[in-house]
């Protein structure tokens, strides 16, 4: 197996506090890899420093064997790197097709895209989620779940390679969860390697083929779900703090 | 040599006066999240009205202050809980362009009912000086940066030990602190406005004294206020009070090594460059 | 058909506008100068202001360099009008791009303040410089053609217009919308925000600086203090705002509504339509925030409570 995306030893400080620290790992072709961790473990903040909102304090991020470290935010997306937002991001304004379409005009094959063809293509990545009944909704009209599948199909719609999910099945219920989980897995069938963060270790152990523990922005433990949900450490960082809180 | 400390003198005199010019505009944007573009307009007015009470009245400048910061302040709480309230959640362009509204009518009001003739505050003592050596300071232009000085500290004082105080520094943080003070929020920002235009008032009446009064000196005073608060940041008074300093004496240096006309330019240059290198301000807390 | 009309009507306003100067009196064609300069301002401010979603309060430092690059071309190189007019736009193309990388950084209040201080020292600083006439300001060659003025006035708003009709259906367009829209969003699905930043910046100060250029020639006299008035940005903001910003046509509409109002107002008395401006924007933040344009789409669904609604969605 070939990793498409590697981390190596990736931190970020905020004005002396460490959100990530010295964070490796690989995630290869085709793989779906979880990331779980309680809230503040820093799972959002390895999320941007992939997709470029935040820059390295240290480390590398390498994407297909380039490091990728110093681009830019659109630059990263362009190469193939997409993301949803845990705090959901729309173009409020925008009716739901555009807010896809914007991907499909600036993701990796855009600049050849026309308006209407960008249109075309939202509308297909739309149907894939489940939102074609809303296209021409405006975005901040949607619910909650339905904002979290428009992450997914904005993301979608720039043909990525990576797919960076960050909670995107947070605050939904169980038959919620379980659509998105079936959407998760019809794009790893796309070819795409997928990034999943959750909060919510059920939803992420039957999606993952393998997942890692942060906890005070530091990677505890790695392997596959089974393995390191029975770690103790992961019990006692994770689960210990979830009883307690 | 001598020119240089005189200079220095006059800058630090002009920040005294700049500091509680700033004071207003900084406490509103720090609490309400609104920058006040009509500070400046309430500045001009509260120097009107400074100029009306001596003229008029026969009522000292410094005398008249407390009175004319109490009248400024029952303008302010009025636009608030009147107007301001009504956009108060609205998109922050929106907020910029009412008070930008306010600030034009304000104006244009000033030139209609005052004329834009330019108006002088002449106390007896307008004319009396202090030396020092070689040094020479208008007694009204000492006068004035001691009232600044005290007023920026009993700011400061009101901000960490009353009651008040401490809801309007916590609603800078959230707006639900406002009921764990029980102040209604409403009613706290009506009187986070209502003190900043107080303060303008006051600095209104100290401008009056020093300088020349027209209705147009208003859009300046806003853009220096707002190049303090940045400087100075938003959480602290004595913050502004380093920022109206600061850029006391950069304007006044840029008067004396590179000429009259570009005392401006200094700020606004200034302005810019602390925008692009540190948009939090230079003592602000960083993001 | 239904699509048809708005297109024949709007051709047929042009007609009519373009016909002015053969059927009205030299003061409404002098008025149609005005009022079409102001509404290429508001047009322009509309691109970054209005679809880039920021509010630049300096846009009147374009109309400025518009003006002296025209002024100075004409009169310290006498070189013909076309070529200052060039020149005044290469200046704006120049001062967007410098400034604006690290202006446009800067975000909301910031980003308006820093305009706002640019175009405060604007004035200060063409003051001291030798070629534009310093603070006693250019006079230029008279050309007293006041139709031709009229007609480059309404050809340059019919190309403002186009441009901004272009940006709804083009790729940078939809780029702009997105950045206004949701900045950070936008950088993490491709867009350039930089750099189309930037290119909303200059496109915008190209149109105010051909319209600075065209005022400067036609008015014939310039100096520091009226060429780089900050009561002009004053002016197109609240013109774009009131008729509807980021949408085609609501700018020129709030244009040529405010301007035509403030004439008669002027009539009367001067500060009068000064104080109209201010009075329109409070009312206009307060009751209708998204501009005419909203109020014309909205309106037949709410009636009167349209009004009441944005003031219920904003107030504490």
């Amino acid at each position: 197996m070939t990793a498409i995306l590697e981390v190596s030893n990736a931190t970020r400080n905020f004005s002396g506090l460490v959100a990530v620290n010295n964070v490796s790992f690989k995630l290869n072709e085709g793989e779906i890899l979880g990331v779980i961790g309680p809230n503040g473990a820093g799972k959002t903040t390895l999320v941007s420093l992939i997709s470029g909102t935040l820059s390295l304090s240290r480390g590398d991020i390498t994407f297909e064997g380039q490091s990728i470290a110093t681009l830019s935010a659109f630059r990263r997306a362009r190469l193939g790197i997409g993301r949803t937002f845990q705090i959901m991001h729309p173009f409020p304004g925008l009716s739901v097709l555009d807010n896809v379409a914007v991907g499909a005009l600036f993701g990796q094959s855009g600049t050849s895209v026309g308006l209407s063809q960008a249109r075309e293509q939202a509308r297909t990545q739309l149907e894939f989620v489940g939102l074609g009944d809303y296209a021409d909704q405006r975005a901040d009209e949607l619910s909650g779940p339905g904002r979290k599948r428009l992450e997914l199909a904005k993301a979608l719609a720039m043909r990525p390679k990576v797919l960076l999910c960050d909670e995107v099945m947070a605050g939904l219920n169980l038959v919620e969860i379980d659509e998105v989980i079936d959407v998760v897995r019809r794009v790893r069938e796309r070819g795409i390697s997928v990034l999943v963060i959750e909060h919510v270790i059920k939803a992420i152990k039957s999606l993952s083929d393998r997942i890692f523990v942060l906890n005070h922005g530091e990677k505890i433990a790695d392997g596959t779900p089974e393995a390191v949900l029975s770690d103790p450490r992961v019990i006692e960082a994770y689960l210990g703090r979830s009883r307690r809180e | 040599m001598d020119l240089l400390i005189q200079v220095l003198i006059n800058g630090v005199l002009l920040g005294g006066f700049y500091a509680i010019m700033a004071l207003g505009l900084a406490l509103v944007w720090g609490v309400l999240n609104i920058v006040n573009l009509a500070h400046g307009a309430f500045i001009m007015l509260g120097a009107y009205l400074s100029w009306y009470l001596y003229e008029y009245g026969g009522i000292d400048p410094f005398i008249g202050l407390p009175l004319n910061a109490v009248i400024m302040f029952a303008v302010g709480y009025a636009m608030q809980r009147g107007l301001l309230n009504l956009i108060v959640r609205a998109p922050m362009f929106n907020t910029l362009l009412i008070t930008f509204g306010i600030e034009v009518v304000l104006t244009y009001l000033a030139q209609l009912v005052f004329s834009a003739d330019f108006r002088t505050i002449n106390p007896p003592y307008a004319g009396n000086n202090t030396t020092l050596g070689s040094v020479v300071i208008p007694d009204v232009r000492l006068f004035a940066f001691g009232a600044a000085i005290v007023l920026t500290l009993g700011m400061w004082v009101f901000l960490l030990r009353t009651k008040l105080g401490r809801a309007i520094r916590a609603t800078a943080q959230n707006l639900v602190a406002a009921r764990l003070y029980g102040v209604e929020p409403r009613h706290l920002y009506a009187m986070t406005f209502g003190i900043g235009i107080g303060l303008a008032g006051a600095a209104g009446a100290l401008y009056g004294v020093t300088s020349q009064i027209n209705p147009y000196i208003g859009a300046s005073l806003t853009a220096k206020s707002f190049a303090i608060s940045i400087i100075g940041g938003l959480e602290n008074p004595l913050g502004v009070i380093v920022g109206g300093l600061a850029l006391g004496i950069i304007e006044s240096l840029a008067l004396l090594y590179v000429g009259a006309t570009f005392g401006d330019v200094a700020t606004f240059g200034v302005l810019v460059l602390v925008l692009i290198v540190r948009p939090t301000g230079l003592l602000g807390r960083t993001a | 058909m239904k699509k048809l009309l708005p297109a024949i009507l709007l051709a047929l306003g042009v007609v009519i506008l373009a016909a002015v100067p053969w059927i009205a009196s030299d003061v409404v064609v002098q008025f149609g100068i005005n009022s079409l300069l102001l509404a290429v301002l508001a047009q322009g401010w509309n691109i970054i202001g209005g679809y880039c979603g920021y509010p630049s309060f300096g846009n009147s430092t374009f109309f400025g360099l518009g003006c002296y690059g025209v002024a100075i071309a004409l009169v310290q190189w006498e070189l013909p009008f076309a070529v200052g007019l060039a020149f005044g736009v290469a200046l704006a193309a120049a001062f967007a791009v410098l400034l604006g990388i690290p202006v446009l950084r800067l975000k909301g209040h910031y980003f308006a303040i820093a305009t706002l201080a640019l175009a405060l020292a604007m004035s200060a600083i063409v003051s001291n410089v030798e070629i534009a006439g310093r603070n006693i300001g250019l006079v230029l060659p008279p050309l007293n053609n006041d139709p031709l003025f009229y007609e480059l006035s309404l050809a340059l708003l019919i190309a403002a217009t186009l441009t901004v009709f272009w940006l709804t259906r083009s790729r940078f367009g939809f780029g702009l919308i997105a950045i206004r829209e949701n900045e950070e969003g936008a950088a993490v699905m491709g867009v350039n925000t930089t750099l189309f930043k930037i290119l909303a910046f200059t496109l915008s100060g190209v149109f105010s600086a051909l319209a600075g250029g065209i005022y400067a020639y036609w008015i014939t006299f310039i100096d520091p203090v009226s060429a780089f008035d900050i009561g002009l940005n004053v002016k197109m903001i609240i013109m774009a705002v009131f008729g509807g910003p980021g949408t085609i046509l609501g700018p020129v509409l709030g244009a040529f509504l405010l301007t035509a109002v403030s004439e008669v107002l002027a009539s009367e008395v001067t500060t009068l339509a000064g104080l109209f401006f201010g009075l329109v924007v409070v009312a206009a933040v307060v009751l209708m925030p998204r501009g005419l344009t909203d109020v014309f789409h909205q309106f037949h669904k709410a009636g009167w409570r349209y009004f009441l609604n944005n003031i219920r969605a904003h107030r504490l």
